[in-house]
């Protein structure tokens, strides 16, 4: 329709009278809401350029037969911007103050040492999207007093032309320096190559699997430096698969969320877990997902057990063969129970409040005896999340 | 060139539309810089929401369907999505942004009807609930939004020239422009009245006939924004077959050959003429509870009309 002269038409032209002032519709308030209509001022001459900030506040809090140990709590804050129509940028900063005991070993109950210990982490990611493939390049950067971490990644995926099936790949090295306080090695390295392949496949609307395949081969300095006996080889392979369905119900709007994956290492480590978890949607601004996760390991080649069981008796190691006490290198199997609860506030702002507890015992391996002589381990772990988007 | 009266008049195609941006009261040479701004923003938009282009928001947002993936989106998507949401709820799910997808059944230049069949396989991908949006979290802190079945499309055409009319509007007014109007495809957003205080003289185009207008309405402000029968359809065995259709059946409205929205904006006219197509029967009714001016012609030829 143009502007045109209304006695072109034969019709009846009625007096137009303006819409009631003070009295608007919800459309029009809702039309009033969106950020380039507003009031006048607001109308920049291009697009509004928007940026994401975002915090969050971990707790952590382990435990052992009662004894105060690892308590962390760490802030982090995550920026994200866009550059352009096809790129993005994205960084993250954390800043960790960890005190307490490092994780106790059945042979170093005489003794746990005292750690209090600050660690500073960024990292930055670059993504360029397609229309059916996105590609991105990360590199982070990690220093606590006696680690220096550095990594670099890569990761593409494409999409099929009915969007049922994507591909993913990926690639990443990593080299890692430790330099322990006790001064036990100097500058001692570790090199870790990542290879990364997947395929999603939509099954029908309600249906998704997925299949990903992770190796990793990694070269150099493994043992724990503050422990005693650990002395393991210099290199650490590692392959996973997982495999993942989700479910959507559509009466109820909910989502389960399953997933079982399968860990080996060329320690002769072979591990499972499978996890269950459930997004339930509650209105429009809520949704609560509890979740539950089963896990088991078989012990490293080099773990050794305690004499009889007695955890308060060392070993008896020959000199030079590889050997730990580690507790997460023994056999063992753990549960975790958590939960998770999302409120979107407003457009602008959103908060989230995460928490899990944790139990790992020797009886509850699967396929196998558990480790014998060690201890329950637990911990609980609280995350807030706020965010707000500008 | 300049019009009548010092009009500044710009004629162009934007959207698969004719348009054109009248300004008056001011220089020409400022008047044709504004103008340029404001014609690159609307044709900015049509960029960024068509679904045309493999590169666009929609198209982007549209490819990630059914992958479990929520595709984040800038604050001007995120602002049109609440919009779309809004109307989704406020028309009681008639307004829904993901039933551009019952196009792959309907070819009104085919002359043939679709099959059942192939509405059936289409109506479980239309439904905005279907759609995730809007959970933000401090994890994955930016609004995203997820097609949550493999083949949903989201379609931003049922808003998207309306709301170019507006921004382009806005651009002319904050460029100083204080008398004028823009006009993309029968959607029309006033920035001013005429020098001196005059309304703009708007008719409305016939159903019925394509040269003639069925009424003229005077506007100093606020937009015009018209649906109808008549834009793309097709007539099968004496029936037409229009190109609004009903989200829940998959098949085309009959009931209204027109309706025309007077409203502050033209995203909310264009959107509430849209809607009472939709409505039939409950279309004034609901108009008059968004207190807005309309002019509606029915199925034979009468005209309705409240405020206009």
């Amino acid at each position: 329709m143009a502007a045109t002269d209304p006695r072109d038409s034969g019709a009846a032209t009625p007096e137009a009278t303006p819409p009631e002032r003070g009295k608007v519709g919800g459309v029009l308030l809702a039309a009033l809401a969106l950020p380039g209509l507003g009031a006048p001022a607001v109308y920049a001459d291009s697009a509004p350029e928007h940026a994401t900030i975002a915090y969050k506040q971990l707790h952590y809090q382990d435990s052992q037969s009662g004894l105060q140990r690892i308590h962390v709590d760490a802030p982090s804050l995550y920026l994200m911007t866009p550059i352009g129509a096809n790129w993005s940028l994205a960084g993250s900063a954390v800043l960790d103050v960890v005190s307490g005991a490092s994780p106790r070993y059945y042979t170093s109950v005489s003794g746990a040492s005292h750690m209090f210990d600050r660690r500073i982490a960024e990292d930055a990611k670059v993504t360029y999207y397609r229309s059916r493939s996105q590609f991105s390049f990360s590199a982070s950067h990690s220093k606590e007093d006696d680690y220096e971490s550095n990594a670099f990644a890569a990761d593409a995926s494409f999409s099929t032309e009915d969007n049922n099936t994507t591909f993913n790949f990926g690639a990443g090295a990593s080299i890692d320096t430790i330099n322990p306080v006790n001064h036990i090695v100097v500058d001692a390295h570790k090199h870790t190559r990542e290879f990364l392949a997947g395929v999603t496949q939509a099954l029908d609307p309600f249906d998704l699997v997925q299949l990903q395949l992770g190796y990793s081969i990694g070269n150099g300095y493994y043992d724990d430096p503050y422990k005693l006996f650990d002395n393991r080889p210099g290199k650490h392979d590692q392959g996973t698969a997982v495999l993942r369905w989700n479910h959507q119900f559509e009466d109820w709007g909910s989502t389960l969320r399953t997933n079982y994956r399968y860990y080996r290492d060329s320690n002769q480590v072979h591990a499972h877990t499978i996890q269950l978890e459930w997004v339930q949607p509650l209105g429009e601004s809520f949704s609560v997902s509890p979740s539950l996760s089963y896990y088991t390991q078989s012990a490293a080649s080099f773990y050794i057990d305690p004499p009889n069981g007695d955890q308060n008796r060392f070993p008896n190691i020959p000199p030079g063969s590889y050997s730990s006490l580690d507790q997460r290198v023994s056999a063992f199997g753990g549960i975790t129970a958590g939960g998770r609860v999302d409120w979107i506030i407003s457009p602008h702002w959103s908060t989230n409040l995460k928490g899990d507890y944790h139990e790992e015992r020797a009886a509850w391996r699967l396929f196998g005896q558990g480790s014998p002589g060690l201890v329950p381990f637990r911990y609980v772990a609280f995350e807030f999340g706020l965010s707000y988007r500008f | 060139m300049n019009g009548d009266g010092g009009d500044t008049l710009a004629e162009f195609a934007v959207m698969a539309c004719k348009a054109e941006i009248r300004v008056a009261g001011v220089d020409e040479d400022v008047a044709r810089r504004a103008i340029d701004a404001a014609v690159a923003e609307v044709r900015r938009i049509e960029v960024k929401y068509s679904r045309y282009r493999v590169d666009s928001v929609v198209s982007r947002i549209n490819a990630a369907a059914g992958s479990g993936q929520a595709m984040e989106v800038d604050e001007e998507t995120a602002g049109l999505l609440d919009f779309a949401s809004s109307l989704y709820r406020q028309s009681g799910g008639l307004f829904d942004i993901t039933s551009g997808v019952l196009r792959r059944a309907w070819n009104f230049r085919s002359g043939r009807l679709p099959e059942q069949a192939q509405l059936d396989a289409l109506l479980p991908l239309v439904g905005w609930h279907l759609v995730r949006w809007g959970e933000a979290s401090a994890t994955a802190p930016q609004r995203a939004v997820e097609l949550r079945r493999p083949g949903m499309e989201l379609d931003f055409g049922g808003f998207g020239k309306e709301y170019a009319a507006d921004r382009a509007a806005m651009l002319l007014f904050d460029a100083g422009i204080r008398h004028g109007l823009v006009n993309l495809g029968g959607d029309i957003r006033i920035i001013g009245p005429r020098p001196g205080g005059a309304s703009w003289q708007l008719g409305i185009q016939h159903p019925r006939q394509p040269e003639g207008t069925i009424a003229g309405v005077a506007l100093g402000g606020g937009a015009l924004a018209t649906s109808g029968d008549y834009e793309r359809y097709m007539e099968v065995d004496g029936r037409r077959y229009c190109h609004i259709l009903d989200p829940r059946s998959g098949w085309p409205v009959e009931y209204w050959r027109s309706v025309s929205v007077a409203a502050p904006l033209c995203l909310a006219a264009g959107a509430l003429s849209t809607i009472a197509m939709l409505l039939r029967t409950d279309a004034a009714d609901f108009l008059r509870s968004q207190k807005v001016a309309f002019l509606a012609v029915d199925a034979a030829g009468e005209v309705l009309h409240q405020g206009l």
